[in-house]
């Protein structure tokens, strides 16, 4: 298993009066090379799933194994040093800095790796052929259209080639026509080996063949059908 | 190892330059306020520096010992016979009196320094010539000429003569023609300087003929100075000894006492400075948070964010730093220090057109980046500390 949560539970501001359960007692297996999707109503805990998958924050409770490493109560430190080695990160909306180019964009995570700027220019300009964008290299990120934003997402979670991609309502500002060519790219990505997770309610996503199984969250929980 | 980290911090710094540049009416905001601040300090550091410099090399020519009279805190006149009570201290090798006065012209209203002596009688007094720029001292027996300071020729606006009048106590006027000038070089002394002859001195200020303002003593080892001004003030208890040395040190304390308040003035803006700069920089807007949060998200440390945060700081304030000098080294080159001549210099009416060349130590400058880029950075790289403790998840959707 390339992902494995055993009772995995999440309580912001936890001991305040402010607390929130956001997940209880999860169980979720992920097979490399497979395809899940995350499905759920706004605030349901899928965020909050991915960002422990993610190695974004630990679980409050709970195992999290993640490409064989438990995550729980790991320091912040070495959460970020096996992120960025082991998962690529689509956002919501892509989260694209708009004043820096293309190029910079999807070369961002491989500055504190201390890769050199002509092996980020070859490597980045390698993803940029794949996704058919080489000629927005130079372009400030702002200034291409919403499809090809998409792409530039796409290459940047793929830049350090990562085995893992999580997606974050990835296609909740596309159209039908974008979103339908962002999962055919996932698909892609799914027969290259990639294991990937998405969090989205769009049954664009959840209903695509590509996905190989849907986990229902509801209120914090994984619903079992 | 070492080439890997290397490598990363010049990514971060490539990183930190993009980001200036991203930033640029703000980042060029801040480093001209910076600039400028660092101008003003390094312009009164290398400004002070040079008077100081340049009252030591004039000093050197004043004589070693000088003795005057006081009286309820004022200098006054007394009596010539005292020479002869010096000539039998060992170690004195000529005494030569002197009349020292202010003028205050009333139309100009001008304070002139008026000096009489006989420069025959000085030790090289025919080396004094070398201090002007044309003509010479005036000779003993030279009655009513006289040798002035350059603003004092400007100030009398002589158009193409040589004479004018001064009034004498007695309202009567008492001609002057000019027998030279001292050259520009000395002006930081001789700006506002007359000097005349001994007997027109007296005949100025209506100082009885047996009584002088100073006496002047020369003496034949200068390691002996101190030696022979405590055997002189043992001699003539009721006279005030002054020696070269302290004349020099006189100086000194003038100087460093006006830089000081000046400097004093200037940190406080310094201060107000670094304050806002704390401000900005502990302040972070949704642009900026977010841009954390996704950097973090994408793998960055929060000491990676913390060293953008510190490359930018240094870029800003080196760059600060090499305009402010340099600017300051050409205010105090090329334009004489114009902003600071009436804090520094302003002893007089009449204030001398020097020409200044900066004298700056390693220590000054080091004393400048303590000052200014010491502060700076830890204005802007310690509240970065809060600014890149974003949470990675605020990059994350609901």
């Amino acid at each position: 298993m390339l992902i494995e949560l055993s009772e995995v539970s999440k309580i912001y501001n936890q001991g305040r009066p402010n607390e929130v359960r956001a997940l209880t007692d999860i169980e979720l297996r992920v097979e490399q090379g497979s395809m899940v999707c995350l499905k759920g109503p706004s605030g349901s805990g899928k965020s909050t799933l991915l960002g422990i998958i993610g190695c974004i924050f630990p679980p409050t409770s709970g195992r999290a194994a993640i490409a064989e490493k438990q995550m729980a109560r790991l320091p912040d430190r070495f959460l970020t040093l096996h992120r960025r080695e082991t998962i690529g990160f689509i956002f919501q909306r892509f989260n694209i800095l708009p004043e820096l180019t293309v190029l910079d964009n999807i070369t961002l995570p491989l500055l504190p790796l201390g890769v050199s700027p002509m092996e980020r220019k070859l490597r980045g300009h390698a993803l940029l052929e794949r996704f058919g964008i080489t000629h927005r290299a130079r372009f400030p990120a702002g200034q291409i259209s919403g499809g090809e934003l998409q792409r530039v997402a796409i290459a940047r979670a793929l830049i350090n080639n990562q085995p893992i991609l999580l997606a974050d309502e990835p296609t909740a500002h596309l159209d039908t026509v974008l979103s339908r060519e962002f999962m055919v790219i996932m698909q892609q990505l799914k027969e290259a080996g990639k294991t990937i997770v998405i969090a989205s309610h769009d049954p664009l996503v959840f209903e695509h063949p590509a996905i190989d199984r849907i986990v229902t969250v509801q209120d914090g929980r994984i619903n079992v059908p | 190892m070492a080439q890997y980290n290397i490598e990363k911090q010049l990514n971060i710094l490539d990183y930190a330059l993009s980001s200036l540049w991203r930033r640029r009416l703000k980042s060029l905001s801040v480093l001209l306020v910076f600039a400028a601040v660092i101008f003003l300090l390094a312009s009164f550091q290398m400004v002070t520096q040079a008077l100081s410099d340049k009252a030591g090399q004039v000093l050197v020519h004043t004589p070693e010992i000088t003795l005057q009279k006081m009286s309820a805190g004022r200098q006054e006149a007394f009596p010539l016979a005292y020479k002869e009570q010096l000539a039998g201290i060992f170690g004195v090798r000529r005494v030569v009196p002197r009349i020292w006065g202010y003028y205050f012209d009333e139309v100009r209203l001008a304070n002139y320094t008026v000096i009489g002596m006989d420069t025959a009688e000085m030790p090289e007094g025919d080396r004094l010539d070398s201090a002007l720029a044309g003509g010479r001292m005036p000779r003993l027996e030279e009655a009513g000429r006289v040798v002035i300071g350059h603003s004092i020729k400007k100030g009398l606006d002589l158009g193409g003569r040589s004479t004018f009048s001064l009034f004498r106590p007695d309202l009567s006027l008492k001609p002057f023609e000019i027998s030279g000038e001292f050259s520009q070089h000395t002006d930081i002394l001789t700006n506002d300087l007359m000097v005349m002859t001994l007997a027109d001195a007296r005949d100025l200020f209506a100082i009885p003929a047996d009584q002088v303002t100073d006496l002047c003593v020369y003496v034949a080892n200068p390691k002996e100075i101190d030696t022979i001004a405590r055997k002189i003030s043992d001699a003539l208890p009721a006279v005030r000894v002054l020696t070269r040395p302290q004349i020099q040190k006189t100086y000194q304390v003038v100087f460093g006492w006006r830089s000081g308040f000046g400097s004093i003035c200037l940190l406080a803006a310094l201060a107000a400075f670094v304050i806002l700069a704390w401000d900005k920089a502990s302040g972070l807007s949704p642009e900026e948070r977010r841009e954390i949060a996704i950097l973090k998200v994408l793998g960055w440390e929060t000491r990676d964010i913390l060293a953008v945060r510190f490359w930018e700081s240094v870029i800003v304030s080196g760059l600060a730093c090499i305009l402010g000098i340099t600017a300051a080294y050409i205010h105090v080159v090329y334009f004489s220090a114009a902003l600071f001549r009436p804090v520094l210099m302003g002893w007089s009416v009449l204030r001398p057109e020097l020409h200044l060349l900066p004298s700056m130590a390693a220590g000054d400058i080091l004393l400048i980046l303590a000052f200014t880029v010491i502060p700076y950075l830890a204005a802007t790289v310690i509240p970065a500390w809060r600014s890149a403790t974003v949470p990675a998840d605020s990059a994350l959707g609901g």
